[in-house]
């Protein structure tokens, strides 16, 4: 028995499978935004903040990196409520992403400013430097160049991380996908076409980020 | 000469690959006769152990509910082990088409959409899928839907009549899960207004939250199980549909309706 690949009854529905990308797009957008803010006040506050912050944030950075993405929507959507908070799925899934992402780039851009050597920041200080230059100047931007790579590859995980948060009913390219599988039946057509959809997307981002990593970091060491 | 190797490399990687794709296309398995699976040894069944209560797991987490145990009663009258395979409700036709498993026992519903791809028994229970909500909400039938959102398993009966609903009537809002364990979830934390599902969801709701908060709202359809083969397996289709008649007769189906629905099976058509 044979099960020809008959991509036709998909490709009509190409409109949907686009609206899903431009959700997913938006889901990996939004969260990278926040979660890059998120991070960036992580690894600033452990490295130079008061003492007393130190530990909520490693203990955050510990509690996410250490538990499943999928538990975190689960957490976000299906516990929340239960204290009060109610969000939507598209909205949950933008809190769980961010919140993930987050700790991921507390630690990358703490291990950036760790890796800016004591003596640059004491020729600043006899430079006179204030403390905030100092951090913002000589610190930070060395810092985020130093991972930037580190960083971009934690994005792009990101991105293909969005595809799961069908499981709280949010809609992005994979839940769209399993939506068209259920209506027509054909998984492997399906499944080939969202493929090539990622596979582009992830590739057009790769890009985007090296090319706004040469923009940003211009000038050499 | 080391560029050349790279290629030479490369190319073989990519044949590979390429084979290794075209060995997931459905064409290269073949379905297996009675005779075979006896043979083998063993009989596979893909089952979803997120459906109480035709399929979940004990407080040993092993599988059982109603389809776990047709599969077994179906093992025993081949005289070989049943294998399971979990699959969720969008994965039982590919677990057909990859001739992954032998047969689907879990709550598929017949339908002529599903049945170009693969083939049915003869049904061997049915239920209704109804709408659930909380009873301090007042929902007498879809009218009442509108401005509402309403959790279902993506790709079940439910999905079908509700997302019809939806578009005949604007202003009902679908939030499709990938399991049935994530809707009740969402229902008992308040994340959805009502729910579709099966007539007996309303237990497990019960259970989930003190009291009796959630009721059966109004039926949206009966639908009647097939345990699903493999298109064109007609060897093995058959010898279902002569046990399944066996177990129908011997009033085996109805004592398991019993013990795990609560409620006799409704009359089951055949074809």
């Amino acid at each position: 028995m044979q099960t020809a690949l008959q991509f036709g009854p998909i490709l009509v529905h190409l409109d949907r499978l686009l609206l899903g990308l431009v959700k997913t797009i938006q889901l990996a957008a939004l969260s990278i935004l926040f979660g890059t803010a998120i991070g960036l006040l992580g690894a600033v506050g452990r490295s130079f903040g008061p003492r007393w912050l130190a530990w909520p944030i490693a203990t955050y950075v510990e509690l996410i990196r250490n538990t499943p993405l999928l538990i975190q929507l689960y957490f976000v959507f299906f516990s929340l409520p239960l204290f009060g908070f109610k969000l939507s799925s598209n909205t949950a899934a933008i809190v769980a992403l961010s919140i993930h992402l987050g700790a991921y780039a507390t630690e990358i851009l703490r291990a950036g400013i760790q890796s800016i050597p004591a003596g640059q920041i004491e020729a600043a200080k006899s430079l006179g430097l204030g403390r905030y230059r100092i951090i913002r100047h000589v610190v930070l931007v060395p810092a985020a160049r130093a991972v930037y790579p580190s960083l971009s590859a934690q994005f792009i995980l990101q991105i293909m991380g969005t595809s799961i948060v069908g499981a709280i009913a949010a809609e992005e390219l994979t839940a769209i996908a399993n939506n068209l599988v259920m209506q027509t039946f054909r998984s492997f057509e399906v499944f080939i076409i969202i493929a090539l959809i990622y596979f582009v997307l992830v590739q057009a981002a790769s890009l985007s980020f090296a090319g706004i990593g040469k923009l940003m970091f211009r000038w050499k060491v | 000469m080391r560029n050349f190797l790279k290629q030479a490399s490369a190319g073989a990687m990519l044949a590979g690959l390429v084979l290794a794709l075209s060995a997931l296309l459905p064409s290269m398995a073949s379905a297996q006769t009675v005779d075979q699976i006896i043979s083998r040894g063993k009989l596979l069944v893909a089952i979803d152990t997120t459906t109480p209560p035709y399929g979940f797991l004990d407080a040993n987490l092993k599988p059982t509910g109603f389809d776990i145990e047709v599969a077994y009663k179906m093992g025993e009258a081949l005289g070989v082990p049943v294998e399971f395979v979990t699959v969720t409700s969008p994965g039982r036709i590919p677990a057909l088409l990859t001739k992954q498993v032998d047969a689907v026992i879990s709550i598929f519903s017949i339908t002529p959409a599903r049945a170009i791809q693969i083939d049915y028994s003869i049904p061997y229970a049915g239920q209704s899928a109804v709408v659930i909500a909380p009873k301090s909400t007042a929902i007498k039938g879809v009218a009442d839907l509108v401005g509402k959102k309403v959790g279902l398993t993506r790709g079940t009966g439910e999905d079908g009549l509700l997302t019809a609903a939806a578009a005949a009537n604007p202003g009902i809002e679908i939030l499709r899960f990938d399991d049935y364990s994530s809707l009740l979830q969402a229902m008992v934390s308040g994340q959805i207004d009502a729910m579709g599902g099966g007539d007996y969801g309303e237990i497990y709701l019960k259970k989930a939250r003190s009291g009796d908060a959630f009721e059966q709202k109004y039926i949206l359809k009966t639908f009647y199980f097939g345990i699903g083969v493999a298109k064109g397996n007609e060897n093995l289709r058959q010898w279902v549909n002569t046990w399944l008649f066996t177990m129908k007769t011997d009033g085996i189906l109805e004592q398991l309706s019993m013990k795990y629905r609560n409620q006799p099976l409704p009359p089951l058509p055949v074809f």
